[in-house]
Protein backbone atom coordinates (compact mmCIF):
# COMPACT_ATOMS: atom_id res chain seq x y z
CA UNK A 1 0.00 0.00 0.00
CA UNK A 2 1.41 3.44 -0.91
CA UNK A 3 1.72 6.23 1.63
CA UNK A 4 -1.10 8.07 -0.12
CA UNK A 5 -3.34 5.03 0.15
CA UNK A 6 -2.36 4.74 3.82
CA UNK A 7 -3.24 8.36 4.42
CA UNK A 8 -6.55 7.98 2.66
CA UNK A 9 -7.52 5.42 5.29
CA UNK A 10 -6.76 8.01 7.97
CA UNK A 11 -8.36 11.06 6.42
CA UNK A 12 -11.40 9.48 4.90
CA UNK A 13 -13.25 12.06 2.86
CA UNK A 14 -10.75 14.86 3.60
CA UNK A 15 -8.43 13.84 0.77
CA UNK A 16 -11.20 14.30 -1.77
CA UNK A 17 -10.05 13.65 -5.32
CA UNK A 18 -6.35 13.64 -4.50
CA UNK A 19 -5.05 10.63 -6.35
CA UNK A 20 -1.37 10.83 -7.09
CA UNK A 21 0.93 13.09 -5.16
CA UNK A 22 4.56 12.14 -4.90
CA UNK A 23 5.49 14.88 -2.45
CA UNK A 24 3.71 14.71 0.86
CA UNK A 25 4.81 16.98 3.69
CA UNK A 26 3.66 17.45 7.24
CA UNK A 27 3.26 21.14 7.76
CA UNK A 28 1.93 23.55 10.33
CA UNK A 29 -0.21 26.08 8.54
CA UNK A 30 0.11 28.45 11.51
CA UNK A 31 -2.97 30.38 10.59
CA UNK A 32 -6.60 30.43 11.42
CA UNK A 33 -7.98 27.63 9.32
CA UNK A 34 -9.66 24.38 10.13
CA UNK A 35 -8.28 22.64 7.07
CA UNK A 36 -6.08 19.63 7.80
CA UNK A 37 -5.02 19.00 4.22
CA UNK A 38 -4.08 21.31 1.38
CA UNK A 39 -2.48 20.97 -2.02
CA UNK A 40 0.38 23.43 -2.54
CA UNK A 41 2.13 24.45 -5.72
CA UNK A 42 -0.16 22.17 -7.69
CA UNK A 43 1.52 18.90 -6.74
CA UNK A 44 2.55 18.97 -3.10
CA UNK A 45 0.17 17.49 -0.57
CA UNK A 46 0.58 19.12 2.83
CA UNK A 47 -0.97 17.83 6.03
CA UNK A 48 -1.24 19.84 9.23
CA UNK A 49 -1.18 17.25 11.98
CA UNK A 50 -1.68 19.88 14.68
CA UNK A 51 -5.27 19.99 13.39
CA UNK A 52 -5.67 16.23 13.19
CA UNK A 53 -7.86 14.46 15.72
CA UNK A 54 -6.32 12.22 18.36
CA UNK A 55 -7.50 9.17 16.41
CA UNK A 56 -5.96 10.49 13.19
CA UNK A 57 -2.68 11.23 14.96
CA UNK A 58 -2.50 7.66 16.30
CA UNK A 59 -3.04 6.28 12.83
CA UNK A 60 -0.39 8.61 11.36
CA UNK A 61 2.09 7.43 13.99
CA UNK A 62 1.31 3.83 13.03
CA UNK A 63 1.88 4.62 9.35
CA UNK A 64 5.19 6.32 10.16
CA UNK A 65 6.34 3.39 12.32
CA UNK A 66 5.44 0.99 9.56
CA UNK A 67 7.28 3.02 6.88
CA UNK A 68 10.37 3.57 9.03
CA UNK A 69 10.68 0.20 10.75
CA UNK A 70 9.17 -2.26 8.25
CA UNK A 71 9.81 -0.50 4.95
CA UNK A 72 13.20 0.83 6.15
CA UNK A 73 12.47 4.40 5.10
CA UNK A 74 14.16 7.45 6.60
CA UNK A 75 11.54 10.00 7.64
CA UNK A 76 13.29 13.37 7.44
CA UNK A 77 12.71 17.07 7.57
CA UNK A 78 12.35 18.25 3.98
CA UNK A 79 15.62 20.21 4.14
CA UNK A 80 17.52 17.18 5.53
CA UNK A 81 15.95 14.96 2.89
CA UNK A 82 17.22 17.24 0.10
CA UNK A 83 20.65 17.50 1.71
CA UNK A 84 20.90 13.70 2.02
CA UNK A 85 19.98 13.30 -1.62
CA UNK A 86 22.64 15.81 -2.64
CA UNK A 87 25.23 13.95 -0.51
CA UNK A 88 24.16 10.60 -1.96
CA UNK A 89 24.71 11.89 -5.49
CA UNK A 90 28.20 13.10 -4.58
CA UNK A 91 29.46 10.17 -2.49
CA UNK A 92 33.02 9.23 -3.42
CA UNK A 93 33.21 6.76 -6.28
CA UNK A 94 35.89 5.73 -8.76
CA UNK A 95 39.06 7.77 -8.23
CA UNK A 96 37.89 9.48 -5.05
CA UNK A 97 36.79 6.14 -3.56
CA UNK A 98 40.28 4.76 -4.30
CA UNK A 99 41.76 7.81 -2.61
CA UNK A 100 39.72 7.13 0.53
CA UNK A 101 40.85 3.51 0.55
CA UNK A 102 44.47 4.68 0.38
CA UNK A 103 44.08 6.90 3.44
CA UNK A 104 41.77 4.61 5.45
CA UNK A 105 44.55 3.14 7.62
CA UNK A 106 46.91 6.09 7.35
CA UNK A 107 45.07 9.11 8.73
CA UNK A 108 43.62 9.70 12.19
CA UNK A 109 39.89 8.83 12.20
CA UNK A 110 38.71 12.44 12.52
CA UNK A 111 40.92 13.56 9.66
CA UNK A 112 39.73 10.62 7.56
CA UNK A 113 36.10 11.62 8.20
CA UNK A 114 36.86 15.21 7.21
CA UNK A 115 38.59 13.92 4.07
CA UNK A 116 35.54 11.88 3.10
CA UNK A 117 33.21 14.86 3.61
CA UNK A 118 35.60 17.14 1.71
CA UNK A 119 35.61 14.76 -1.26
CA UNK A 120 31.81 14.99 -1.26
CA UNK A 121 32.13 18.79 -1.26
CA UNK A 122 34.53 18.56 -4.21
CA UNK A 123 32.22 16.22 -6.14
CA UNK A 124 29.15 18.35 -5.38
CA UNK A 125 31.00 21.50 -6.47
CA UNK A 126 31.97 19.84 -9.75
CA UNK A 127 28.30 18.95 -10.25
CA UNK A 128 27.46 22.63 -9.88
CA UNK A 129 25.75 22.21 -6.49
CA UNK A 130 25.78 24.72 -3.65
CA UNK A 131 28.41 23.39 -1.22
CA UNK A 132 28.35 26.11 1.44
CA UNK A 133 26.29 24.21 4.03
CA UNK A 134 28.32 20.98 3.89
CA UNK A 135 31.56 22.95 3.96
CA UNK A 136 30.33 24.84 7.00
CA UNK A 137 29.44 21.55 8.72
CA UNK A 138 33.04 20.38 8.19
CA UNK A 139 34.45 23.62 9.62
CA UNK A 140 32.13 23.48 12.63
CA UNK A 141 32.89 19.84 13.42
CA UNK A 142 36.67 20.31 13.02
CA UNK A 143 37.38 23.99 13.66
CA UNK A 144 41.17 23.64 13.78
CA UNK A 145 41.61 21.94 10.42
CA UNK A 146 38.26 21.33 8.64
CA UNK A 147 38.23 24.34 6.37
CA UNK A 148 41.92 24.01 5.47
CA UNK A 149 41.56 20.31 4.70
CA UNK A 150 38.60 21.02 2.47
CA UNK A 151 40.65 23.59 0.54
CA UNK A 152 43.57 21.17 0.20
CA UNK A 153 41.25 18.47 -1.17
CA UNK A 154 39.87 20.92 -3.73
CA UNK A 155 43.45 21.66 -4.79
CA UNK A 156 44.24 17.91 -5.12
CA UNK A 157 46.90 17.85 -2.39
CA UNK A 158 45.57 14.51 -1.15
CA UNK A 159 45.86 13.00 -4.63
CA UNK A 160 49.49 13.96 -4.90
CA UNK A 161 51.40 15.67 -2.13
CA UNK A 162 50.30 13.66 0.91
CA UNK A 163 50.59 10.39 -0.99
CA UNK A 164 54.11 11.30 -2.04
CA UNK A 165 54.88 12.32 1.55
CA UNK A 166 53.73 8.90 2.75
CA UNK A 167 55.81 7.04 0.20
CA UNK A 168 58.89 9.10 0.98
CA UNK A 169 58.50 8.59 4.72
CA UNK A 170 57.89 4.87 4.22
CA UNK A 171 61.40 4.59 2.77
CA UNK A 172 62.89 5.60 6.11
CA UNK A 173 63.95 2.60 8.17
CA UNK A 174 62.35 3.92 11.34
CA UNK A 175 59.05 4.82 9.67
CA UNK A 176 56.28 5.48 12.19
CA UNK A 177 52.68 6.05 11.02
CA UNK A 178 52.11 8.36 14.00
CA UNK A 179 54.82 10.68 12.72
CA UNK A 180 53.16 10.73 9.29
CA UNK A 181 49.80 11.53 10.88
CA UNK A 182 51.30 14.36 12.91
CA UNK A 183 53.07 15.75 9.84
CA UNK A 184 49.87 15.77 7.76
CA UNK A 185 47.97 17.36 10.63
CA UNK A 186 50.64 20.01 11.07
CA UNK A 187 50.63 20.91 7.37
CA UNK A 188 46.82 21.00 7.16
CA UNK A 189 46.50 23.18 10.28
CA UNK A 190 49.26 25.47 9.03
CA UNK A 191 47.86 25.95 5.54
CA UNK A 192 47.46 29.76 5.75
CA UNK A 193 51.12 30.04 6.68
CA UNK A 194 52.64 27.29 4.56
CA UNK A 195 54.52 27.49 1.28
CA UNK A 196 54.71 24.25 -0.69
CA UNK A 197 58.03 24.14 -2.47
CA UNK A 198 57.44 22.52 -5.83
CA UNK A 199 59.50 22.01 -8.95
CA UNK A 200 56.58 23.22 -11.02
CA UNK A 201 57.37 26.78 -9.95
CA UNK A 202 60.53 28.68 -10.86
CA UNK A 203 62.96 29.50 -8.06
CA UNK A 204 62.32 33.24 -8.32
CA UNK A 205 58.58 32.71 -8.05
CA UNK A 206 58.98 30.54 -4.92
CA UNK A 207 61.44 32.97 -3.38
CA UNK A 208 59.02 35.87 -3.94
CA UNK A 209 56.14 33.83 -2.50
CA UNK A 210 58.12 33.08 0.66
CA UNK A 211 59.13 36.74 1.05
CA UNK A 212 55.55 37.93 0.46
CA UNK A 213 54.03 35.48 2.97
CA UNK A 214 56.77 36.18 5.49
CA UNK A 215 56.07 39.93 5.32
CA UNK A 216 52.35 39.27 5.65
CA UNK A 217 52.74 36.84 8.53
CA UNK A 218 55.12 39.19 10.35
CA UNK A 219 52.54 41.96 10.08
CA UNK A 220 49.31 40.05 10.75
CA UNK A 221 50.03 36.36 11.21
CA UNK A 222 50.58 33.56 13.67
CA UNK A 223 54.29 34.19 14.17
CA UNK A 224 55.51 31.44 11.91
CA UNK A 225 55.83 30.33 8.30
CA UNK A 226 56.33 26.75 7.12
CA UNK A 227 58.21 25.73 3.99
CA UNK A 228 57.45 22.20 2.96
CA UNK A 229 59.24 20.31 0.21
CA UNK A 230 59.21 16.72 -1.06
CA UNK A 231 61.90 15.10 -3.20
CA UNK A 232 65.61 15.90 -3.36
CA UNK A 233 65.23 18.77 -5.85
CA UNK A 234 62.64 20.51 -3.69
CA UNK A 235 64.66 19.91 -0.55
CA UNK A 236 67.64 21.60 -2.22
CA UNK A 237 65.46 24.49 -3.40
CA UNK A 238 64.12 24.95 0.14
CA UNK A 239 67.63 24.98 1.59
CA UNK A 240 68.68 27.62 -0.95
CA UNK A 241 65.68 29.78 -0.03
CA UNK A 242 66.57 29.41 3.66
CA UNK A 243 70.07 30.68 2.92
CA UNK A 244 68.55 33.97 1.79
CA UNK A 245 67.57 34.53 5.43
CA UNK A 246 70.63 33.25 7.28
CA UNK A 247 71.77 36.81 8.15
CA UNK A 248 68.32 37.77 9.42
CA UNK A 249 68.53 37.95 13.21
CA UNK A 250 64.79 38.42 13.64
CA UNK A 251 64.01 34.94 12.37
CA UNK A 252 64.52 31.73 14.25
CA UNK A 253 64.61 28.77 11.85
CA UNK A 254 63.82 25.15 12.69
CA UNK A 255 64.66 22.61 10.01
CA UNK A 256 63.56 18.97 9.84
CA UNK A 257 65.07 16.81 7.06
CA UNK A 258 64.69 13.05 6.87
CA UNK A 259 67.83 10.88 6.65
CA UNK A 260 67.45 10.34 2.90
CA UNK A 261 67.05 14.09 2.35
CA UNK A 262 63.78 13.70 0.47
CA UNK A 263 61.48 15.52 2.91
CA UNK A 264 61.97 18.95 4.45
CA UNK A 265 59.84 21.01 6.76
CA UNK A 266 61.43 24.31 7.69
CA UNK A 267 59.73 26.71 10.07
CA UNK A 268 60.51 30.39 10.38
CA UNK A 269 59.54 31.56 13.85
CA UNK A 270 59.41 35.28 14.59
CA UNK B 1 17.14 2.00 3.11
CA UNK B 2 15.14 4.59 1.19
CA UNK B 3 14.25 8.22 1.72
CA UNK B 4 10.55 8.44 2.48
CA UNK B 5 8.45 10.49 0.09
CA UNK B 6 6.80 11.71 3.27
CA UNK B 7 8.71 14.58 4.88
CA UNK B 8 8.00 17.29 7.41
CA UNK B 9 8.66 20.98 7.25
CA UNK B 10 10.45 22.99 9.92
CA UNK B 11 7.08 24.43 10.91
CA UNK B 12 5.81 20.95 11.80
CA UNK B 13 8.91 19.92 13.79
CA UNK B 14 7.24 20.34 17.20
CA UNK B 15 4.11 18.50 16.00
CA UNK B 16 6.20 15.52 14.88
CA UNK B 17 8.20 15.49 18.11
CA UNK B 18 4.91 15.55 20.00
CA UNK B 19 3.68 12.64 17.90
CA UNK B 20 6.72 10.68 19.09
CA UNK B 21 6.20 11.67 22.72
CA UNK B 22 9.08 14.15 22.76
CA UNK B 23 9.40 17.79 23.73
CA UNK B 24 12.17 20.39 23.99
CA UNK B 25 13.81 21.38 27.29
CA UNK B 26 14.79 24.88 28.40
CA UNK B 27 18.21 24.54 26.73
CA UNK B 28 16.70 23.48 23.43
CA UNK B 29 17.47 19.75 23.62
CA UNK B 30 14.97 17.07 22.63
CA UNK B 31 13.70 15.18 25.69
CA UNK B 32 11.12 12.55 26.61
CA UNK B 33 7.83 14.35 27.19
CA UNK B 34 6.98 12.16 30.18
CA UNK B 35 10.51 12.46 31.60
CA UNK B 36 11.99 15.85 30.69
CA UNK B 37 15.26 15.05 32.47
CA UNK B 38 15.97 12.36 29.90
CA UNK B 39 17.49 13.79 26.74
CA UNK B 40 17.02 11.82 23.53
CA UNK B 41 20.28 10.47 22.08
CA UNK B 42 21.36 9.66 18.53
CA UNK B 43 22.52 6.09 17.82
CA UNK B 44 26.05 7.51 18.41
CA UNK B 45 25.05 8.65 21.89
CA UNK B 46 24.88 12.38 21.15
CA UNK B 47 22.24 14.69 22.62
CA UNK B 48 20.22 16.49 19.94
CA UNK B 49 19.48 20.20 19.97
CA UNK B 50 16.17 20.85 18.25
CA UNK B 51 17.92 22.92 15.57
CA UNK B 52 20.17 19.94 14.75
CA UNK B 53 17.40 17.40 14.38
CA UNK B 54 17.09 15.90 10.90
CA UNK B 55 14.55 13.10 11.33
CA UNK B 56 14.12 9.43 12.15
CA UNK B 57 15.48 6.26 10.63
CA UNK B 58 15.05 2.57 11.32
CA UNK B 59 16.04 1.47 14.78
CA UNK B 60 14.67 1.81 18.24
CA UNK B 61 13.87 5.54 18.40
CA UNK B 62 16.71 6.29 15.97
CA UNK B 63 16.68 10.09 15.91
CA UNK B 64 19.33 11.55 13.64
CA UNK B 65 21.02 14.92 13.29
CA UNK B 66 21.01 17.03 10.16
CA UNK B 67 24.76 17.73 9.94
CA UNK B 68 26.72 16.50 6.93
CA UNK B 69 28.48 13.72 8.88
CA UNK B 70 25.21 12.16 10.12
CA UNK B 71 23.64 12.44 6.67
CA UNK B 72 26.72 10.95 4.96
CA UNK B 73 26.28 7.82 7.08
CA UNK B 74 22.60 7.77 6.12
CA UNK B 75 23.31 8.40 2.42
CA UNK B 76 25.73 5.46 2.34
CA UNK B 77 22.92 3.16 3.45
CA UNK B 78 20.45 4.34 0.80
CA UNK B 79 19.61 2.01 -2.05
Amino acid sequence: MTILENLKTVFEGKLGDVLSHNNITFFNFSRNTNETIEVKDGNKLVIDISKATEEERKKIRNILDSRVQSENEAFLMDHSSGKTLKIKQSLPSGESEELLKFYKDKLKPEMYKALEASLIVKNAFERGEDISEIKQDISERYPTFGNNLCNLVTRDYFNKHFKELYRSMLEDEDFDINVYQRKVENIVKSLPYTVFITRYKAYDELSREVRFKLDKQQKYGAGKLLLHGLGRENVNTTVTILEEYKENNHLNTQIEINPKKTIITATFIF
Amino acid sequence: MKLSQLTFSESARDDILDLYGKSIDSEGFIVEKDNPNQRVLTPNGEEIHFKEWGGIRKGSEAFIKNDAFSLIELAKKLE
